[in-house]
């Protein structure tokens, strides 16, 4: 027999290249993870497990909410809602110079509040601010590079599908993952905002001003917005409030912004079968990715890796932050193989065990711990900064997802030139993860404030 | 990393005849998510006038799993499925082609193996009688869409199979 945790590292091994020969993700985790399961125990518990397994996951009430933020923000992404968005952010900060990138950065941030995924609000506000951008003769690397960065906000504003997902892994309360995004997504606005100001002061040809906004139009665009407002306040403050779970608040998200669709007269029945398709390939998908990390999970543990990795690291007596910073890298580095929720899934039950022991266990309080925080805190504080890092590799070479969204919605642009354009903002994330790491406190002080 | 996704576009014949059974289940997955929405909905409103709508949980729990189960003959038919296609970007169409072969072969037996395996599953959710705990709904109901969905999966890999090739190309999908 071979040893456990040999067995654990050659499934780690075969998993990756699985993966490198284009295996989809989730596929190449159920053959390793089952396979790996059959080979520790012997196939009859697989099989037995198998009968109950995928069921028991896919009805996981935790998980409802996923598919229900997707189908808001397939709808939202078809009713006008965006487009009303970036009308108001451009009356706004469109007069300045830089002001339409800018503006198309807040409008991100806003359609965020309404839809969970980075790939969809990059390609959502990209077909709506990119016209607008070439009108008035930015530069494409400016244009493009900042709609692809603008992206990443969707991520971290709440809802957000990856959130949810650390979320349920750790079992970290959804609502204080929900608070202690809002700090940390506003900064990212702040950050890419004032990157664009630089920008355009060193290139001042990149962003031309636009043409300041009469008064009527000024306030027309802004009113427009008051739909998303409602629909975030109704949603969100209502999770927050206490009014109803994220579930339940969710379907009414997306009940109200299919009203507002109707009201706008956007939605017909082939927008309808559009949204669900758009709807079925996402949600197939990540909940095909659920069940194969966790058959990853089930194998992983028996071999008693997150286990062995957790004492490893503990015995070299490593500083917590120094722990916490390697583990922020690896994730970078990993971000080039794998999408984020795959590297969420996969990698936080290896690297929580380890921040755990480093800060103490699983119930130390903030006196004498590792990182000055609770392990409760801690959860929340390292789910955000992962959070924040895995979706780097949406806009870094060699893969940044993002960045060819907006890519083949650019043709005229070449893809070099939005890499260019987006390294800047790469920057700026950088410095975000900085200024996370070092004051915790931007972070908790939202939870901590309205948990009493 | 590719989140692809395309049209039925080319399918003729017996694979057409799948493609179109296959969307339209997916759509009608969706439609019992929008169903799952409005009980949810029913529910918050029937919490704040009256009382909350009975077993609005379990019946989540059922129909978003009915759901995402009719999504995955989709996501395998369109390639929506993500994969890393950065390392073998130049490589010839010949070595794409059988990545993408083993892929499907790989998706025809993970399909196979479970519809055996939650057919069992079913048949023993019947024996015992399992239900939910507050409408009384027996569970094993619940698999009977499921198994068409994963009966769906298998004659989509076999298209994907048969077509030698996954094809993918970037959307907006997550």
């Amino acid at each position: 027999m071979m040893d456990p945790i040999l067995i654990g590292l050659t499934g780690l091994a075969l998993l990756l290249a699985l993966i490198v020969i284009r295996m989809p993700i989730a596929l190449a985790m159920i053959v390793v993870g089952g396979g790996g399961v059959m080979m520790l125990n012997g196939p009859a518990l697989v099989l037995s497990q198998l009968k109950t397994l995928a069921y028991g996951q896919f009805s996981f009430h935790g998980l409802s909410v996923v598919p229900m933020f997707i189908l808001m923000g397939a709808l939202s992404a078809r009713t006008g809602l965006s487009t009303a968005l970036f009308r108001a952010a451009n009356a706004w900060l469109g007069w300045l110079r830089g002001g339409t990138a800018m503006a198309a950065i807040a409008a991100c941030a806003g359609f965020g509040s309404v839809c969970g995924s980075s790939l969809a609000t990059a390609s959502t506000m990209g077909r709506i601010a990119l016209p607008e951008l070439r009108r008035y003769h930015y530069s494409g690397a400016l244009a493009t590079g900042s709609l692809a960065a603008g992206g990443v906000l969707g991520i971290l504003i709440p809802p957000s599908v990856v959130l949810i997902i650390y979320a349920v892994i750790v079992e970290a309360n959804i609502v204080s993952m929900f608070l202690a995004a809002m700090v940390p997504g506003l900064l990212a606005v702040i950050l890419f905002i004032l990157t664009i100001a630089a920008y355009v002061l060193i290139v001042p040809s990149a962003g031309p001003r636009g043409s300041a906004t009469e008064r009527r139009e000024f306030i027309e665009a802004t009113l427009g917005i008051l739909p998303v407002v409602v629909i975030f306040g109704l949603v969100l403050g209502g999770i927050y409030a206490g009014y109803y779970n994220p579930t339940p608040a969710a379907s009414v998200g997306v009940f109200l912004v299919l009203v507002y669709g109707l009201v706008r007269r956007q939605i017909s029945l082939g927008v309808l079968a559009a949204v669900i398709k758009e709807t079925a390939g996402s949600t197939g998908m990540i909940y095909l990715i659920l069940f194969g990390a966790e058959l990853m999970k089930i194998f992983l543990s028996r071999a008693g890796l997150p286990q062995a990795t957790a004492a490893f690291v503990i015995d070299s007596g490593m500083q917590p932050m120094l722990v916490m910073i390697l583990l922020l890298v690896a994730l970078i580095a990993l971000g080039c193989l794998l999408d984020s929720l795959s590297m969420i899934l996969l990698i936080v039950p290896f690297f929580w065990p380890v921040l755990v022991e480093a800060n103490g266990g699983l119930y130390q309080g903030s006196e004498g711990s590792g990182f000055g925080m609770s392990t409760e805190d801690l959860k929340i504080w390292f789910g955000i900064l992962a959070l924040i890092v895995v979706e780097l590799g949406l806009i870094t070479p060699p893969v940044g997802l993002n960045v060819f969204v907006i890519s083949a919605l650019a043709k005229d642009v070449p893809m070099i030139e939005t890499f260019k354009g987006v390294a800047p903002f790469f920057g700026a994330e950088l410095l975000r993860v900085g200024v996370i790491l070092l004051f915790p406190a931007l972070t908790l002080w939202l939870p901590h404030l309205l948990s009493g | 990393m590719n989140a692809g996704g395309s049209k039925n576009n080319g399918r003729t014949g017996i694979a057409g005849a799948v493609g179109r059974v296959v969307d339209g289940w997916a759509v009608a997955g969706g439609l019992v998510l929008f169903l799952v929405v409005g009980v949810n909905v029913l529910s918050v409103i029937g919490n704040i006038l009256w009382k909350p709508f009975p077993g609005d949980f379990e019946l989540t729990e059922m129909g978003v799993a009915i759901a995402a189960f009719s999504f995955l003959p989709f996501c395998q038919l369109h390639g929506t499925n993500v994969t890393a296609d950065i390392f073998t970007s130049r490589a010839s169409p010949r070595w794409i082609s059988a990545f993408g072969s083993l892929a499907s072969f790989v998706a025809l037996l993970f399909a196979g193996l479970l519809l055996w395996r939650m057919f069992e599953g079913m048949l023993s959710q019947r024996e015992y009688g399992y239900t939910t705990a507050i409408l009384q709904l027996p569970i094993w109901v619940a698999y009977v869409p499921i198994l068409v969905s994963l009966a769906l999966l298998l004659s989509a890999a076999v298209v994907t199979l048969a077509e030698g090739t996954t094809k993918s190309e970037p959307v907006q999908s997550q």
